[in-house]
């Protein structure tokens, strides 16, 4: 018997593991027609532990004053041996996440997936969305550079639109009148503590909804015999005749992840500075507003729809009823048929939204 | 309770309309940024109109302008005054357009070493004599930076033939041309966040160095001198193949990564297929 069987053995009259193994791995079916948009979700649990691992990496050498922190990411970038691959990583990786999470979300929403049973799961994940731009508001500021500088400027002006409350919020937001070192340190506490562990527990609750109530059947292909749920009670949507999750499907999400590694590191290698202006590398200037700030590719529709209005307010109210839509999407969505083709009304309005969404990025980068 | 296709209909109208509205949009709101106030000598100069207010637009296009040297900085003044009295006030060091002999001296106040080279040259010792001053070849209000196209024939055949400056000019064109694509990839680094400080600060003291010579007139001295500074360039273009080379080894481990993640991507998936 090997050292390694001992220790299964060891563990195993103590809690339990092959029953674990059994219950979590082979004996965790899957519909037979999965595809291969449901390792999404695997590979943004990927990418946000190698954003923790970077983290915590960039944090042994970041320093968040004002005063030290864009010096202490040039060193990190030029004189830290591989500073420069773990901080575009890490950069890299907060971009690719937003696009992932997207990526993620419009499968749900096409494959019908957020439907009853399963809102709570499509509201933890809409909230995953909303935390993961939240670490990447919070993050750009950290090297406390021109761009992260004044970007942050204008983000946090948005708050100042909301009537009654809002100048009260940009002061709270910002820890004072304008951006400066206070914002720097809550912005800081926020990416590295908050944040990260509020991900964690939702992380949690999503795996736990989706344990719980079962991985839903894509609306493709051979679906075999499928009870309609009815909502009367309680049921477990079980697979069987399906294929395990462990070998077949974990070989999947491994094959899928590898993919993303190749398209990623082509980014990281061959054109890391994608996501970088000239003004990433200047340190923050508060007297020097540098010409044509922009936010983020993720928040450039925003930025645009923005424009459009006249009225301040009524252009974060529009986006805020949006965004409280796109949450309650399957509290309104109530019909049972899930094949896009199938939803006609549906596929328009959703790639109209989705190409409008497109437009107003586009529009927004070269307006 | 069954719902009637009509039903269905009417119920899905709002709700994809719904869908469509919230996909259009995202989280944060953002404005575009606001500009600082600009400085009270351009707020009520660039409402002037003629001689008074046509150097706003000029210095605007100026290498002042560009590295944020602002009017105060040539003329004195306050620039954070309350009115136009207190800002060209000479008790707060306002000293107004300098007369043409003065202006070397004027520009000399921060351009101490081209001040010098000026005085020794042909050029400085004509000053007060129909000689040029700063502003003949560089322009007063738009500055421009300083560069060999400055010695054209066209500005030059203002005053005098134009033989002898392009023989100076032909001496320096090889040597300003290494300067200008050096400054350039050194640019490139620094707008990638690259280390290019000891760089960028040797070849800002040979540039220096060079554009002395625009100021003078000695033939075989400018040769000369050319050589020795395309010499030390030499050694900063070194500099920055080391750094050429360290991103061309970085994109080899980055090839042979990407290569790694799709050949283990076909493994994956064949084994995968093995299973089905």
């Amino acid at each position: 018997m090997s050292m390694l069987d001992r220790v299964i053995d060891w563990l195993d009259v103590r809690i339990g593991v092959r029953e674990l193994a059994k219950e979590w791995g082979s004996g965790y079916l899957l519909p037979r027609n999965i595809n291969f948009w449901y390792s999404m979700g695997s590979i943004l649990l990927f990418i946000f532990l190698l954003q923790v691992v970077t983290g915590i990496l960039l944090l042994i050498h970041y320093v968040p004053d004002s005063e030290k922190a864009f010096a202490s990411v040039a060193v990190i970038m030029n004189d830290v041996p591989y500073g420069w691959l773990i901080r575009m990583i890490h950069a890299v990786g907060s971009n690719m996440m937003v696009a992932i999470a997207l990526l993620h979300m419009f499968s749900v929403l096409f494959m019908g997936s957020y439907k009853a049973p399963r809102e709570i799961n499509w509201l933890s994940g809409f909230l995953l969305l909303n935390l993961i731009l939240a670490l990447c508001l919070t993050g750009y500021l950290l090297p406390w550079s021109q761009l992260s500088f004044w970007a942050t400027t204008v983000a946090t002006n948005s708050a100042g639109a909301i009537p009654y409350v809002g100048p009260t919020l940009v002061e709270f937001l910002r820890g004072g009148k304008l951006v400066g070192p206070p914002t720097l340190g809550r912005f800081f506490a926020l990416h590295v503590a908050l944040l990260p562990a509020l991900v964690v527990v939702l992380v949690g609750i999503h795996f736990f909804f989706l344990e719980r109530i079962g991985i839903s059947t894509p609306p493709f292909g051979h679906q075999g015999k499928k009870t309609p749920w009815r909502g009367d009670a309680f049921r477990y949507d079980a697979h069987p005749g399906g294929i395990p999750f462990i070998p077949n499907y974990l070989l999947q999400d491994l094959t899928s992840i590898a993919i993303y590694l190749a398209v990623f590191l082509s980014v990281v290698f061959f054109d890391p500075y994608l996501f970088f202006p000239k003004e990433a590398f200047v340190p923050a200037n508060p007297y020097l507003t540098p010409a044509h700030i922009k936010p983020e590719w993720y928040f450039l529709p925003n930025y645009q729809m923005l424009k459009i209005f006249s009225n301040e307010f009524v252009g974060i109210a529009a986006q805020g009823i949006a965004m409280t839509l796109l949450a309650l999407l399957p509290f309104l969505d109530r019909g049972k048929e899930r094949h896009p083709l199938k939803r006609p009304l549906f596929l328009a309005c959703s790639i109209g939204g989705i190409l409008l969404w497109l437009g107003l990025m586009i529009w927004g980068h070269f307006s | 309770m069954r719902t009637s296709p009509v039903g269905r209909l009417r119920l899905r109208i709002p709700i994809g309309a719904l869908l469509f509205a919230a996909l259009a949009a995202c989280l944060p709101r953002v404005t575009a940024a606001q500009e600082p106030p600009e400085i009270v000598c351009i707020q009520c100069h660039s409402r002037q109109a003629g001689k008074i207010g046509e150097p706003v637009g000029l210095w605007r296009q100026s290498v002042h302008a560009e590295n944020g040297i602002a009017c105060n900085g040539c003329h004195g003044g306050d620039p954070k005054g309350a009115d136009a009295e207190s800002a060209m006030s000479p008790a707060r060091g306002f000293l107004g357009a300098p007369k043409e002999t003065d202006i070397p001296a004027f520009c000399g106040k921060c351009h101490v070493g081209v001040l010098k080279d000026y005085l020794a040259s042909a050029h400085g010792q004509a000053l007060g004599s129909g000689g040029p001053t700063c502003v003949t070849c560089h322009g007063n209000h738009k500055v421009l930076r300083a560069s060999l196209d400055l010695i054209n024939e066209k500005d030059c055949s203002r005053c005098h033939g134009f033989d002898r400056a392009r023989i100076i000019r032909d001496a320096m064109v090889k040597t300003e041309s290494r300067i200008v694509a050096l400054d350039k990839r050194i640019q490139t680094y620094k707008d990638q966040g690259a280390d290019v400080d000891r760089i960028e600060k040797g070849l800002f003291a040979i540039r220096n160095r060079f554009h002395t010579l625009f100021h003078d007139q000695d033939v075989d001295k400018v040769w000369e001198e050319s050589v020795r500074i395309d010499a030390e360039l030499g050694k900063l273009d070194g500099a920055l193949k080391a750094m050429d080379e360290t991103q061309h080894r970085r994109k080899t481990a980055g090839a042979v990564a990407i290569a790694g993640a799709l050949l283990a991507a076909a493994l994956l998936y064949l084994i995968r297929k093995s299973y089905d």
